[in-house]
């Protein structure tokens, strides 16, 4: 894509890479839009000051759209693997891998997200670290409301009580977890001023070249030429 | 220098002060939802299991009372109708005394007061455990929570998870009116059932209890005076509780809930709270030191 400048005979030529599938891209907004539901509706029985503040009938109520946005929060993910199952196992297997740059990451990510300084941020494949803890805490979170939730809702009166109450405890752990990140993720991709990228891949499925050479070296270049040009680039002591 | 040293805490040190700050969370009760100790003058029943002839007077008392409905056979298990039942539960030899009346045991650290987050169980001023059906919004926790297995939720619909709790409220009713007590213990024919000031029933009870053993029932107790932080509805046994299948230390649930709501709960709001500053903070701070210019 070319953008000429304005008021200007520049001209710049933006190169696009697709990140993200239709599908992706549709089943992270269901799953965004059914969570914020599920949380604010869980939010009154978890918050016993909210109680009855929205009027018990409406409380009563309420536990339907609980209930309807859990299934289709619990069965996103579940479409997604059938209809793009190699893509889930390929994003999966990255969650579920970390090495030694992603200590440097964590390390480097303060200063990067407070100042600005990107200097020694390590490569990152197509998901950085941080996106991989979001993912591994939503993949957990979410089955961990599957269990605890499938069993409250069926099973009320039918297992033992002890059970029950775990299956509660749980429940509201894997809340307390998943609602930090939340904050966290929607701070980082709405908010932060320099992850505008990111929330555009994930409306439009692309990033720019530019961005993904900085920002996603180990999957713009490869894991091994990624490494090499960053030990290169760190041994020069560059910018 | 010397200051520092003083301030320093070690590890040691630091989690004595831990588990003392969390058993303190844990035990230490919430001021106006549960009071720490029974109260002389807090109402009670008292349930003498050496009296009753199990004629149910009791049940249909508690049904007429509070409008609900006769079954066509008698109860064999509470229910959202049935807030008071005769029945044997836990297998007590029938020749001896098979019977033993099944009712909400109105604790002191009512685990389904604790428990409840729309505030329909609470704990009344005079001790017994009240509950506002109109505040009741279905989640059933309290039938989970509570040790007897006392409030049951009736499930309208399993699907949409639609229900609504009932038990026994101590016929609050009434007693805020002014116009009685409970109408279990004033339709009771035999005298197993009475209410009145805890203090004065715990007495009573006690020399029930000395002349059972006195007569030959060895095995008489009382039951409540301690369990669940003393029970507002105390009960002579003539066995041990598990023969009545009453639980020997009720105490854990309500330990349970305590820490759902004490420790799970606040920790969430702890957590988000300081998710809520730290991206407050990130953000001011990366406002004032990231120039978008040199942004991609």
């Amino acid at each position: 894509m070319s953008v000429r400048l304005k008021g200007t005979d520049s001209v710049v030529h933006i190169r696009w890479i697709p990140r993200y599938t239709g599908l992706e891209r549709f089943l992270h907004w269901v799953h965004t839009a059914s969570f914020i539901p599920l949380a604010l509706t869980g939010f009154i029985l978890f918050l016993p000051v909210l109680g009855c503040g929205a009027g018990c009938l409406a409380v009563r109520n309420l536990r339907i759209l609980h209930r309807i946005a859990a299934v289709i929060f619990g069965g996103t993910p579940i479409v997604y693997g059938l209809l793009q199952p190699r893509r889930l196992l390929m994003h999966v297997r990255e969650f579920f891998t970390f090495c030694r740059y992603d200590i440097q990451w964590l390390k480097a990510a303060v200063p990067y997200y407070l100042l600005g300084r990107h200097a020694a941020m390590p490569p990152q494949p197509r998901f950085n670290t941080g996106e991989r803890l979001n993912a591994l805490v939503m993949i957990v979170g979410t089955a961990a409301f599957g269990v605890s939730g499938l069993g409250m809702w069926f099973g009320k009166g039918l297992i033992p009580a002890n059970l029950y109450l775990a299956l509660l405890i749980i429940h509201d752990l894997a809340f307390i977890v998943t609602f930090a990140m939340f904050i966290v993720h929607f701070y980082l991709a709405v908010i932060h001023p320099m992850m505008w990228q990111s929330l555009v891949s994930m409306r439009f499925g692309y990033v720019s070249e530019s961005y993904a050479r900085k920002h996603h070296a180990r999957w713009y270049y490869g894991r091994e030429r990624a490494i090499r040009l960053w030990e290169q680039h760190t041994a020069e002591g560059g910018e | 220098m010397s200051n520092t040293h003083a301030a320093r805490v070690n590890r040691r040190d630091f989690l004595r002060l831990s588990g003392a700050g969390l058993s303190g969370l844990l035990l230490y009760p919430s001021g106006q939802a549960l009071a720490s100790m029974p109260a002389e003058s807090d109402l009670a029943i008292l349930y003498d299991a050496s009296k009753c002839i199990g004629c149910r007077a009791c049940e249909r008392a508690c049904k007429t009372h509070n409008n609900l409905p006769e079954p066509e056979a008698a109860n064999t298990e509470l229910s959202p109708t049935a807030w008071n039942l005769i029945a044997a539960r836990g297998g007590v030899d029938p020749d001896n005394q098979p019977f033993f009346n099944y009712q909400c045991m109105h604790c002191t650290d009512a685990a389904c007061a604790m428990a409840c987050p729309s505030g329909a169980m609470a704990i009344d001023d005079r001790g017994f455990v009240s509950f506002d059906q109109e505040r009741c919004v279905g989640c059933g926790y309290c039938s989970q929570f509570c040790p007897f297995g006392i409030p049951q939720l009736g499930t309208v619909n399993l699907i949409t998870g639609e229900g609504r709790v009932a038990k026994c409220t101590f016929c609050q009713d009434k007693i805020e009116a002014g116009t009685g007590g409970p109408s279990c213990a004033e339709a009771c024919p035999t005298g197993a059932l009475t209410w009145g000031e805890r203090g004065t029933l715990l007495a009573e009870a006690k020399t029930r209890v000395s002349e059972l053993k006195a007569g030959g029932h060895s095995g008489a107790l009382l039951y409540g005076e301690e369990e669940a932080g003393g029970l507002h509805r105390l009960s002579i046994l003539l066995d041990q509780p598990s023969a009545y299948g009453l639980p020997e230390d009720p105490g854990g649930s309500f330990f349970l809930a305590r820490l759902y709501r004490k420790i799970v709960q606040p920790a969430g709001m702890a957590a988000f709270g300081v998710a809520l500053v730290g991206v407050v903070t990130a953000y001011g701070l990366a406002r004032r030191n990231i120039h978008m210019e040199e942004v991609e």
